[in-house]
């Protein structure tokens, strides 16, 4: 469709939406299609899914959007599910009596745009034609990249598809991968004329949990979103990629069923995450000396790597953070001992991607340590050299960083003020940030981050605080950093938070060792993670960190033992359900561990 | 048309739908599927109910086949039935029928044939019942309809 027909059709919108519905028994059959037609959508009926197939086959386009039943004797609705996204591309809701959130897991991840229990409510039906104005969004923006943004909504599921046309219909896929972000910041990029990367920082993503909060979880539109942040310079678009990843964040972390509930806690841990304001916003001397020893000063892990990877899902990133300009340096052997200030990057760094887009250096650690090994980058420490540690793997993080979508957010931000010097939870971003900058200034390693802030589902994590890279002061901040995030357990919304995987959850008490911590740092460390995390040991808020790594893709690090335990746990994220590519790769987290 | 005829035929279908509420045969879903009853269609619910009970009653029949042989119960296929009955009395509001079929599940999970057979029985029973409950319903609906009224639309919160 051109995007005037587009226009035209979304006038209309949602009413005559044609919806095929597809389910085996008679019963729900017909009291879904009653439904539907009190929607005022134009519906089709079938209990069969291979009739379902062929109808869609014969024309495609016929349906704007295919709601599915899951058990179906003669297919199974996922197959269907997939079957129909990969052809027609067309937005599909799942719909079954099981709420197991497997059953949902599984729908997401083979490209459901929602998920649906019986018995349906009228009022869950009567929304699901955003799908498919955000479906032909994003392939309007996709394919008209002469600066026709139709602000496309991030799509949930369907989307993306003109972004990977060139890869063949693997979105959905791709969604949850590493990639994602980085896709779609090519995209953003390609698409007419190169954007700028919009910087998630902890007040635009306040105001704009805020905005959500207030037009209702469900109800919430990019569109109308932008309008109630009223935030110059922000375009549809940005709010709905942003959007969707908040929204994926929060159905990992929380399951459907709690969304409002982190919503409303969102806010606050993200900024607690994000080290508001206020907190210490160090900026970490680039190079100052004070890295010592490498290892020690990098224990305490940067934490800006790791929020600075949590930023990237939104694509906030640190941006903010005061690191280095240059743009992720992650990965640039050259740039290691640059430190960029990754917050100032734009997420979407054409530079072949491989910082985090946006992520804060974290990853430039890891090359440090990997590369570099005690060489040169690190330049100046030569301590750093030595360690090993701090930041293992971070390049092979950083891309899983980058694509952790939203919900890796995690954790960073973890510490709010209680770490000393001034390193507040967020800090750990900024951490990170000047880690990676800093790698070289060997001072001590940052203070313990016991983050009083459970780390709760960061969305997004803002960006460090410090936008300048300053190794030092990343020493400075303590050696505890170790991990910035967690601190507290009482991460506000918590609840969401990993439980499947309780240990990953802070526990590192000891980095070095192969512990196994489990990095899959989930968003809020249980509550007795976060009880370890509180319990004011640096290593601990480490941990948490890691769960948030967990979730996404892990990356792994190279490092050493780190290594060892961030694949395990990566290994264990992986296994965990397709979350979110990428999540923020918090293989680093696993670094940082032993960073402390 | 005897407006106090109506109005105690009236009286009565509300009483009535209201006792099967709070006698659990009935739940919210099933006020939402009365709410989706209009003049456009104005059978909607008997139509609806009237494909549910045909449901239960293959349902338990295939079911019934399976755990007839007690050596060789497909379970699997008890469980896929039990699971589509449970779907389909959650989404008409049959409460009593759907709480079976979770204890119904729950046999089913440990293989518990006496257990589901139980159940089945129990089902069986559940859905009779309230096929008659609600025919008597309807028959009311129509004495009002015929004579001259309107169905009231009752709220039962």
């Amino acid at each position: 469709m051109t995007v005037e027909q587009n226009l035209e059709a979304l006038d209309q919108f949602p009413v005559g939406m044609r919806v095929l519905a597809v389910d085996d028994d008679q019963t729900c059959l017909k009291i879904l299609e009653s439904l539907l037609r009190h929607c005022q959508y134009h519906v089709t009926t079938t209990n069969q899914a291979q009739k379902a197939l062929e109808l869609l086959r014969e024309n495609k386009n016929k349906f704007d959007l295919v709601i599915s039943d899951v058990d179906m004797p003669d297919m199974d609705g996922f197959k269907l599910l997939e079957l129909v996204g990969l052809e027609m591309d067309l937005p599909v809701i799942m719909l079954s009596a099981h709420s197991d959130p497997k059953y949902v897991m599984k729908g997401v991840t083979h490209g459901a745009c929602d998920y649906l229990l019986k018995p349906v409510r009228i009022e869950e039906l009567k929304n699901i034609w955003q799908h498919v104005v955000r479906s032909r969004f994003d392939k309007n923006r996709g394919s008209n990249n002469n600066g026709d943004k139709r602000d496309g909504s991030g799509n949930e599921g369907v989307g993306n598809s003109d972004q990977n046309n060139g890869k063949g219909n693997r979105k959905r896929k791709d969604q949850y991968n590493e990639d994602e972000d980085e896709d779609r910041d090519d995209n953003d990029d390609s698409c007419a004329q190169k954007k700028q990367r919009v910087v998630w920082t902890v007040e635009l993503h306040k105001k704009f949990v805020a905005a959500v909060n207030q037009l209702g979880y469900e109800k919430a539109m990019p569109k109308k979103i932008l309008d109630l942040m009223n935030v110059e310079k922000l375009t549809r678009e940005n709010v709905a990629s942003h959007l969707q990843k908040f929204r994926l964040y929060l159905k990992r972390i929380s399951g459907v069923a709690n969304q409002q509930a982190i919503m409303a806690n969102s806010e606050l841990h993200f900024m607690q995450m994000n080290g508001l304001d206020g907190f210490h916003h160090r900026p970490i001397p680039v190079g100052s000396g004070q890295y010592h020893g490498g290892a020690p000063a990098m224990r305490s892990f940067p934490p800006n790597g790791i929020l600075g990877r949590l930023n990237t899902p939104s694509g906030i990133g640190v941006r903010s953070l005061s690191s280095p300009p240059a743009g992720m340096f992650l990965q640039n052997q050259t740039d290691i001992g640059k430190f960029h200030h990754v917050s100032s990057l734009p997420l979407n760094h054409s530079d072949g991607g491989n910082i985090l887009q946006g992520l804060p250096m974290p990853l430039e650690f890891d090359q440090l340590q990997t590369n570099n090994n005690k060489s040169r980058n690190m330049n100046s420490n030569k301590s750093i050299a030595g360690t090993s540690m701090a930041f293992p793997s971070f390049s092979t993080q950083q891309n899983s960083l980058i694509s952790a979508p939203n919900n890796n957010v995690v954790v960073l931000e973890g510490h709010p003020q209680a770490t000393p010097p001034g390193f507040p939870g967020h800090q750990i971003n900024k951490r990170l940030e000047h880690w990676s900058n800093a790698v070289s200034s060997s001072t001590h390693p940052p203070p313990p981050a016991h983050n009083s802030n459970s780390i709760n589902h960061q969305f997004d994590v803002s960006p460090l605080p410090h936008s300048r890279p300053d190794p030092l002061e990343w020493n400075n901040v303590s050696s505890s950093y170790s991990i910035p995030f967690c601190d507290s357990a009482n991460t506000l919304s918590s609840p969401a938070l990993d439980t499947t995987n309780p240990r990953a959850f802070c526990r590192n008490t000891d980095f070095d060792s192969n512990t196994n911590v489990q990095p899959g740092v989930f968003y809020g460390p249980s509550t007795d993670a976060m009880a370890l995390l509180s319990s004011s040991n640096p290593k601990e808020g480490f941990v948490v960190g890691q769960q948030k790594l967990q979730s996404g893709g892990f990356m792994v690090a190279d490092a050493g033992s780190l290594d060892d335990i961030v694949n395990s746990t990566m290994k264990q994220e992986q296994s965990q359900g397709d979350l979110s590519g990428g999540d923020l790769g918090y293989g680093g987290f696993s670094s940082l561990r032993t960073c402390i | 048309m005897n407006t106090i005829v109506v109005a105690q035929l009236q009286r009565q279908f509300q009483d009535y739908i209201v006792s099967l509420y709070q006698q659990g045969f009935l739940d919210n879903q099933f006020s939402e599927l009365r709410k989706l009853q209009d003049e456009g269609t104005p059978d909607f619910v008997a139509e609806v109910v009237s494909l549910f009970f045909d449901d239960c009653s293959k349902l338990i029949n295939t079911m019934s086949i399976s755990l007839e042989r007690p050596d060789n119960v497909d379970f699997k296929q008890v469980d896929s039935g039990v699971h589509q009955l449970k779907g389909s009395s959650s989404s008409v509001g049959a409460r009593r029928v759907k709480n079976v079929c979770i204890s119904f599940k729950e046999c089913c999970d440990v293989q518990n044939r006496e257990g589901c057979l139980r159940c089945l029985q129990q089902v069986d029973y559940e859905y009779k019942m309230l096929k008659t409950k609600l025919q008597d319903l309807f028959n009311l609906e129509k004495q009002i309809l015929q004579a001259g009224g309107t169905i009231p639309q009752v709220d039962i919160n």
